[in-house]
This record gives C-alpha cells, structure tokens and sequence, in this order.
C-alpha cells in the first residue's frame, strides 16, 4: 500500500492493479454470499413457495421437491383460508391481533422506562453509573426461559411472590394470572398484560444502555447553549436532547418492534398460548401448524403474513423517524 | 463480461449444490413404494441399518439392549442407534424425509403411523414377514389398529397407549380425610363424592383438587369414552365425519362440567393444561386423584421415587363396563426410502413382536405391552412397574380410537379449548358439543 496526500486528508491507495482488488473482494465476499444464498435466501424462497401448497413433509410430493402430487398448488387458497370461519383461520386473526397488541403496547412502555431512566443514570456519577448500568443490564443476559419460568412462579395465584404481596397490602390479587380467560382489562387479556410485564423487565436493559451511550455521544455544548437561551432542565430535555436522540430513536424503535414481533420464547414457557389462545403469537403459531400439525404450507403463509407486517411497519418507522442530519 | 462470467461461476456452483443437496431425491422415486430395493452390502462387509427415537432415558435402555441383541444374533447387520429431543425428532422427521436421509428404522407414536403412510413415507410389511391376521393374534387391537392402514400393516406397536379408565390416587390423602383406601368405588358418583370430599380451599383459591382431569389429552379421552359407554359413537355414520352433538355427547360434557362446577372437584381456571398440569401437581402433592395415562406412573417411579402412590381404575362414567377408545402407542415401523428392507423389517419385527424382545422394552419403558402374551405372563413386567396391573383388565375393552383425520388438532384445538370453556363455565355442554361438532367436520372437509 502507498500512502499519498491529497486535499489534506491520507488516502489509502491499492499498490497492485484493479482486478487484483476485485480477485480480493470476489474471494472475500463469495464464501459469504454462497452462505447467505443457501442458508437465506433459498430458505425464504422456499418459504414463499410453500405459501401456494398444501403441504406437508410427511407427504410425498410427485413433483419438484416433493412439491405437487399428494402435495398440491393450490395458489392463494391459503391466503384466502386466513379470512375463513374455520378454527385455524380464527386462531390466526387471534394470533395477529395478540402479536399486534403485545408490539403496541411493549414498544411505548419501553419507551417510557428506558429513555427517562437512561436521562437518569446518565445524569449521576461515573462509578454508580457503572453500577445502575450493569444491574439495569443483568436480566436482557438471562436466559428467556429462565426469566419465564420466573415469572411463572412470581404469578402463581397461591404461592406466588405477587399475589403474596397483594394479599399483604389487604388487596384481593387475581384469581390467576395466567389462565384466567375471563380477566380481560381494557380490551387486553390479564395473562397477556403478565407476560408484557416479565418480557419488559427482561428487556428493557438493553434499549436503556443504548440509550446511556447516545446521551454520551451528546456533545455538551448543544446543551450548555441551550441552557445559556434559558432552557430549564424539561426543556433542554426535550427540546434538545430527544430530538437529537431521534436516530437512536429509529434505532431501538426498529429493534424493539422486531423482537416484539418475533416474540415466541416467553409465551412459550409461561401461557402455551392460552389461556383460550389469548398469548398465542404468530411465530407460536407458525411453530404450533409447522413443526406440531405439519401443515407447512399454511405456517408458511402465516410467516409471509408476519413478514409483511414488519416490513410495513418498519417502513412506517423508518419515515417518521428518519433524520438527515448528524452531530 | 468479466462479472457476467463471475455470475455464470457462482450459478453454476449453486446448481452443483441444488443437485448434491436434492441428490437423494432421485433415490426417492426410485424406492418409493417398492420393497425390492434391496442393495446388497459388498461380500465380508456388514449391512449398515440406522435407528431413530426420541430421547428417554428408560426407551434408550430399553432399545439398546434390543439392537446389542440383534447384532449378536445376526452378525452380518450393524445398528447405528440415534436418538433426538423429543421436539427435534419432529423436525428432524419432517426435514429427513423429504430429502430421504431418515434412519432405516423408525420409532414412531402409533397415532401419527397412518398420517406417514399416507404421505407415501413408510414401507408396509410384507405378508410374508407378518400378515394383519397373524399381527391379530399377538396384539391388541387398540395399539393394532394404529399400525393398519388402507388394509395394509406399517410397523408393529410395542405399548398399549391408555389415557383412560385409571388414575394415580395419593393414599395419604385417602388417610388423612378419612376415606378407606384402597377406594372400593361402584359407580362414578362415588369416587367423586370422595373426590369432593379430598379437595381444599384457601378463600376463593383451591389448594388441593380431589380429581384433576382437565387436561388436553384426559378431556378428549374421557369424552370419547364416555360417548361409547353410552353406547354411542362419536363418529358419523360416513365413518370419516363426526357426530359429537349426539345426546350421549352432551351427556358426556355436561357430567365433566358438573363435576367442576357443582362438585368442585378442580378449579378449571387454576388446574388445566397450562397451569398445575395434572403429573406435576399429583407428585407436588395438590392432587389426590390424577386423570392420566399409565405412563405418567412409570415417569413418577422415576423422578419421585420416595412418593407413596398408586395407578388404580377408576368407574367407568356411566353404565358399568370400562369401554373406551386408545391411541395406539410407540412402536417401531420402516421407512420407505430403506436400502435393505428385508434387514430392516426383520429388526422392526425381532424388536416389537418377539415376546423376550418386548419385555425387554416394556419393562424398560414401564409402559403397557401391546403383545397380548406378556399380559398373560406379567411377573416380571410387574416387578418393575406393579402399578400396571390395575389396568390388565381394562385392555380387553379398548377400541382403536379410529381414523380422526388429524388427532391433534381435534384434541388439542378443537376438543380442549370448548371442553375447557364449557368446564369453566363460559358455555353449556349444547354450545360446546355444537362448537366441537362444527370444527371436527370442518377439518375433516378441509382434509378432502
């Protein structure tokens, strides 16, 4: 390599010829692509093929990979299904609207918790920021199920820590957390506001730290001109600080909105689903029809459904959120 | 024309890889359906057969010592046995299959053989290596039955799946509510009346249910049972659809709704499939009477070992003959994409319907044997698992639960969620037979 001056800046320039760097860039990017292309992209083709069969992996297809046959095309009719009174159908719509309902109503809460307390620790001295940091940070490395399981014993109605604490206070707690069909408030079903409860306490760690090192990466000056205009410290807050989080924003709004779609694991271990469907999500529901009912083709339609739903939605927060600007 | 070249490399090496990976596909349709493929192992090399099972500790024992068996008595096959997680060897089936890379051998729950064999995934057994008739004579019909399909064998069963007509009992519970123990129930009435009488309560919270039977599988099972103590049939007279709007079906559900509801035998809010699952809050001590297969017995001797518990029949629901519908249990059976079927089918056969073979396993695995003959001579599989006798005299009265399109998802999505719905009160038995009835024949139609 030889290092050259121009306009002031070093600038790294190739010592061989341009098809020796495009050898290089071939030879470093094909393995990795190949991969991709494999253990990626085929599979989503695959996925979105399957989304037009009735198909199972316990049948035999006749045709190209089992497609055909025993194994039929039946084009949209699985899209079409999803819009059927039949029970899969009606366990689908169930599984968006809990899906729709847990994103958002866990994206906001998050919200709400980790940026004012991330304003909070980042406020305070060095060595306790360390500590709130590392203690706000211990549950997001615990294992899902761990933190269900958990959560599973902190709501148990007879011997569990919070109905115990309920009970102390001289308050009559829920007959059951969990598996109570009935226990519906404001239109969200109390075994889902549970699980909402012990994901965000799961989660939150993680935005907050993100949150911590943006604040970071404010440069005071901004503030300190702000505060010497006469901002009090709510408006710098929001006025100046909030704003200037706006790409970070994007950031953990974008994250959190995935995983909350994406959610299996917790509901898994703490409701199954239940009570009455009520916590099944789509990824449970995608496993429940692929993996327990073989019916590939129609879990593979429902995973299309939940693709094109965070595409749209991370279009839409890509729009509202987007910034051309930096500091 | 330099990319252009690099495009054409990489889509050809993509295509190299497609051919690789669906290489075995060719094998399939060449294998399907034919039990002439038989490739013979080179002269002085072993025929190489591969074993597949989920992971229990006890069913690994149990096979192990069959295939070490084998292989010393027939020197020239070697058995490679693996086992998967429970939930992986799902998968591991659906994904192995289709590429055809599954093991010869394949130990499969007898309720999902037919749903393989339609699918064109198993081979069927010869007559030559055992007829239908000849399988009669060893087996009992219920585990049978789920073998046969189409009018054709595929695989023989090794347990008698039953879910129903016994129940673990805790006798200290009997002794400290002072109910004679072991119980001497005449009728249903009786046991629950007991039942009521065992269960506890902390203000609205029940501590302790005297009979949890509010399971996913216990509620499909106790409906169909009772439907056919009645005399009645839960399915249509097609013999594919359903008929669970019946008045014996409403009968049925409305005895498991009274029991909860005017009884108070369980909370179905607090003791359900999801929470205080009926094995886990037997052997936690809040159950004194649990509604679940014998298996859970065998697990209980294992993990619980110093709980003092008992698997005893319970009455039947109505009338007084304990007749009822079983899945048929794990067996072993042979896929179709085998390269030596001969020496596979001979394995499948030694393993599940040779009497030593068999005890082997069933001792094991503490499960009910399939093989009609280690009923008549129990010794030795009651030294092991005493608490099967109690339900030696219920297998004579089973019946193959039948051909249920998909038996999943009519337990578990179509029966327990309206059963549990009806339990807890939300409807009547009526809008819960019709919901069940509606849903069962829709997944019946949209099978067809």
């Amino acid at each position: 390599m030889a290092i050259t001056e121009r306009r002031g800046f070093r600038i790294l320039k190739p010592a061989g010829n341009a098809a020796g760097q495009k050898r290089f860039v071939v030879a470093g990017l094909t393995p990795i692509m190949l991969y991709m292309i494999f253990f990626a992209i085929l599979p989503m083709v695959w996925a979105v093929a399957l989304g037009f069969f009735d198909y199972s992996p316990i049948r035999a297809g006749s045709g190209f990979l089992g497609l055909g046959g025993v194994n039929p095309f039946v084009g949209l009719d699985n899209y079409r299904a999803m819009f059927d009174d039949s029970q899969p159908a009606r366990v689908f719509r169930m599984a968006v609207r809990n899906t729709a309902i847990f994103a958002a109503l866990v994206l906001p809460i998050n919200l709400l918790i980790t940026l004012p307390l991330a304003a909070v620790v980042e406020s305070v001295h060095d060595r306790f920021k360390r500590f709130f940091r590392a203690i706000y940070f211990m549950p997001t490395i615990s294992s899902s199920v761990a933190v269900a399981v958990m959560w599973g014993y902190i709501f148990n109605p007879s011997q569990g820590l919070l109905n115990t604490l309920i009970k102390a206070v001289g308050l009559t707690p829920p007959k059951a957390w969990l598996t109570n069909p009935s226990a519906v408030y404001f239109g969200v079903p109390l075994a889902m506001i549970a699980v909402i409860i012990a994901y965000l306490w799961q989660d939150f760690g993680y935005n907050l730290v993100i949150f911590i090192a943006a604040l970071q990466g404010i440069p005071s000056e901004i503030k300190d001109a702000a505060q010497v205009d006469g901002a009090n410290a709510w408006q710098t807050f929001w006025k100046i600080t909030v704003p200037l989080l706006k790409p970070t924003l994007l950031f953990v709004c974008v994250l959190t909105m995935l995983s909350s779609l994406q959610v299996f694991v917790i509901f898994d271990v703490m409701t199954n689903g239940g009570p009455r469907n009520q916590t099944t999500p789509l990824v449970m529901s995608i496993y429940e029809n692929a993996f327990r009912y073989q019916n590939m083709g129609w879990a593979a339609a429902i995973s299309m459904v939940l693709f094109i739903m965070i595409l749209i939605i991370t279009i839409i927060q890509f729009r509202f959120l987007r910034t051309d600007w930096e500091y | 024309m330099k990319s252009l070249r690099m495009i054409l490399l990489i889509l050809v090496i993509g295509s190299l890889m497609l051919v690789a990976c669906g290489g075995d596909d060719a094998a399939d349709t060449t294998d399907t359906g034919s039990s002439d493929t038989e490739v013979a192992a080179p002269a002085g090399e072993k025929v190489q057969l591969r074993l597949w099972s989920h992971q229990n500790a006890a069913f690994q024992e149990g096979n192990q010592a069959i295939i070490d068996k084998f292989m010393e008595e027939n020197p020239n096959i070697e058995v490679t046995y693996e086992t998967f997680e429970y939930d992986l060897f799902i998968q591991t089936l659906q994904t192995s299959m289709p590429a055809g890379t599954e093991a010869d051998v394949l130990e499969l729950f007898g309720t999902w053989v037919c749903s393989y064999a339609a699918g064109g995934r198993l081979l069927p057994m010869p007559k030559t290596v055992m007829s239908y008739e000849e399988a009669q004579q060893l087996f009992y019909q219920a585990p049978l039955d789920g073998y046969y399909c189409d009018g054709e064998l595929y695989g023989l069963p090794q347990e008698f799946n039953l879910e129903v007509g016994g129940a673990l009992m805790n006798p200290a519970l009997f002794e400290a509510h002072g109910i004679a123990y072991p119980p001497e129930w005449n009728n249903f009435s009786e046991m629950i009346a007991d039942a009521a009488q065992m269960s506890e309560y902390d203000g609205e919270t029940m501590l302790r249910s005297g009979f949890n039977y509010v399971t996913s599988d216990g509620l499909g099972f106790a409906l169909t049972a009772a439907i056919l103590q009645q005399g009645a049939s839960y399915f249509a007279e097609d013999g594919r659809h359903f008929n669970f709007e019946s008045p014996e079906s409403i009968n049925a559900i409305q005895l498991l709704m009274d029991i909860a509801q005017k009884d108070n035998v369980v909370d179905p809010i607090l003791f359900n499939d999801d929470s205080n699952w009926v094995g886990d809050s037997f052997f936690a001590g809040n159950v004194a009477i649990g509604f679940v297969g014998s298996w859970a017995a065998g697990e209980g001797l294992l993990n619980y070992p110093d709980m003092d518990f008992d698997y005893l029949q319970i009455p039947p629901y109505f009338g007084n003959e304990n007749v009822f519908a079983a899945d048929a249990g794990w067996g072993k059976v042979v896929s179709v994409n085998t390269k030596h079927p001969e020496e596979a089918l001979k394995l499948a056969k030694f393993m599940a319907a040779e009497k030593a073979n068999a005890l082997v396993w069933n001792t094991s695995t503490a499960t009910i044997p399939a093989l009609k003959e280690l009923v008549a001579s129990p010794d030795e599989l009651l030294a092991k698992a005493p608490f099967l006798e109690s339900t030696f005299s219920l297998l004579p009265n089973g019946q193959y639960l039948g051909n249920l399109t998909d038996r999943d998802q009519l337990w578990y999505e179509i029966i327990y969620p309206h059963m549990l719905d009806a339990i807890q009160g939300n409807i009547t038995a009526e809008e819960a037979a019709k919901n069940i009835n509606t849903e069962a024949n829709a997944m019946v139609d949209a099978s067809q």
